[in-house]
């Protein structure tokens, strides 16, 4: 799988150019947060917290990624977040971007595994 | 080591992903897939295809296995990385004397009434009974891979749809009735995205059976009168934006009450119980998400909680128990066969 790298690479810049934009569009209005079923009074159990975080991770490289993995796969995908965002601010679609991390931070996973092995 | 998947994926999810790509079933289980349809005599060539899907066939295993993986959060194993990034699932399952074979192999041995494949008999029946013309792909019905999309794994994901719709086209299947909201979201909404030339047509089953009746102008009626509530399941509403067919369908059906939760949490704002994102990743989570669902459905004072996705069902069915509440759990499609002729 060596001649995939360069592709490879490619691809998760791609992506991650993509949830970054995405989350460009957020303007920080929080309504998204009492719409998470999973939040229970802590900003990151959100998903706009989550938001933050994915941004923070990936732009930044601040926090370490099985923290972020926590946060991501505590979300329950359920979009209710995603309806709200659509119907009152941006449209910056919380859950698809998401999951959007998840596939990437597992993608940069196999790819730093492949690169290991 | 940095970096790795065990690092960065829950142990459930790594477990489930693995019982897709080599056995085809979210549980893992070789047996028995497509028993319930033996005496149904379902054709495997027809207008329609029905899509099974995992949750209703396994839901019996993957009952035990959520025990399982809440008992092991619990006792602290699940939430310490350095035990589940070392040794497999079977093996952290077995710290806490739960032997996921056991589990499996004794659901089968019991025979137990399941009542989950009952609904997929219900299911076929109350389609034949509106007269649509029906078949099924027994064995051979694949797995539709949403688990490893959520999951992350988007290239397992992708490979196993193009699998599947090169196997769907060399059987001639051009339209698909899903039952599960989640598989049927998965192909309809995602299969067109990362397969090239995807043309099959996928209704859901609610919509099937709306039309069906409204246009035959059938009226289903309960013997006896039933107050339930209804609970939109996160895939249904807001995924496939079916939302008014449910309620139709219930509306339509004579001797039946419908009260609805509040108005921000029903439909579109529709409170998510947890059943189906959650369990393999955050088990207690999804426990104190099943409870404030429940919570919110009892306040409208029904006797029967109605939903019609299997995650949602077993879910909600735990909740209530938890709560010692006196409500049955029932699937939307359990009523409607009950009350239809």
């Amino acid at each position: 799988m060596k001649s995939n790298h360069g592709s490879d690479d490619d691809t998760m810049k791609e992506m991650e150019r993509e949830i970054l934009a995405n989350i460009q569009l957020c303007i920080n209005c929080r309504m998204c947060l009492n719409m998470c079923p999973t939040y229970e009074g802590w900003f990151t159990q959100g998903s706009f917290g989550r938001l933050a975080a994915i941004n923070a991770y990936f732009k930044y490289g601040l926090g370490e990624e099985e923290r972020l993995s926590e946060l991501l796969y505590s979300c329950a995908t359920c979009r209710r977040c995603q309806e709200r965002c659509k119907m009152l601010c941006t449209n910056a679609s919380p859950s698809e971007t998401i999951l959007k991390a998840r596939n990437l931070l597992v993608k940069k996973a196999q790819a730093a595994e492949r690169k290991g092995s | 080591m940095k970096n790795t998947v065990k690092s960065v994926v829950p142990v459930g999810h790594r477990y489930i992903r693995g019982n897709v790509l080599e056995k085809g079933n979210i549980v893992g289980v070789e047996e028995d897939k497509a028993a319930w349809a033996k005496d149904l005599d379902l054709p495997r060539q027809a207008e329609y295809t029905f899509f099974a899907g995992c949750g209703y066939q396994f839901m019996k295993y993957a009952e035990g296995m959520t025990r399982a993986a809440r008992t092991m959060q619990k006792a602290g194993i699940g939430m310490d990385k350095s035990i589940s990034m070392n040794i497999g699932m079977s093996k952290v399952l077995g710290k806490v004397g739960i032997d996921l074979g056991t589990i499996t192999a004794k659901v089968a041995a019991a025979g137990k009434e399941d009542v989950y494949t009952r609904i997929l008999v219900s299911a076929v029946s109350v389609i034949r009974k509106l007269g649509v013309d029906i078949g099924y792909l027994h064995q051979d019905e694949p797995c539709c891979g949403s688990p490893l999309y959520y999951a992350g794994f988007l290239d397992d994901y992708v490979e196993n749809a193009q699998k599947n719709y090169e196997l769907f086209k060399s059987l001639g299947i051009q339209k698909v009735i899903g039952l599960i909201p989640a598989c049927t979201s998965s192909l309809r909404n995602l299969y067109p995205h990362y397969v090239e030339g995807f043309d099959l047509k996928v209704y859901h089953f609610a919509e099937v059976v709306a039309q069906e009746l409204k246009k035959k102008g059938i009226k289903p009626k309960l013997k006896e009168k039933l107050v339930v509530t209804y609970h939109d399941p996160c895939q249904l509403s807001r995924y496939l934006d079916i939302i008014d067919e449910p309620r139709e369908i219930l509306n339509n059906i004579d001797g039946l009450e419908l009260r609805e939760p509040e108005p921000e949490q029903r439909g579109q704002w529709s409170t998510c119980c947890g059943g189906g994102g959650l369990e393999a990743g955050s088990p207690e989570l999804c426990e104190r998400l099943g409870r404030r669902r429940a919570e919110e459905l009892l306040e409208t004072g029904a006797n029967v909680i109605v939903s019609h996705c299997p995650a949602c069902i077993m879910q909600l069915k735990n909740s209530v128990k938890k709560l010692k509440a006196d409500v049955a759990v029932m699937d939307l499609v359990e009523i409607l066969d009950e009350a239809l002729e």
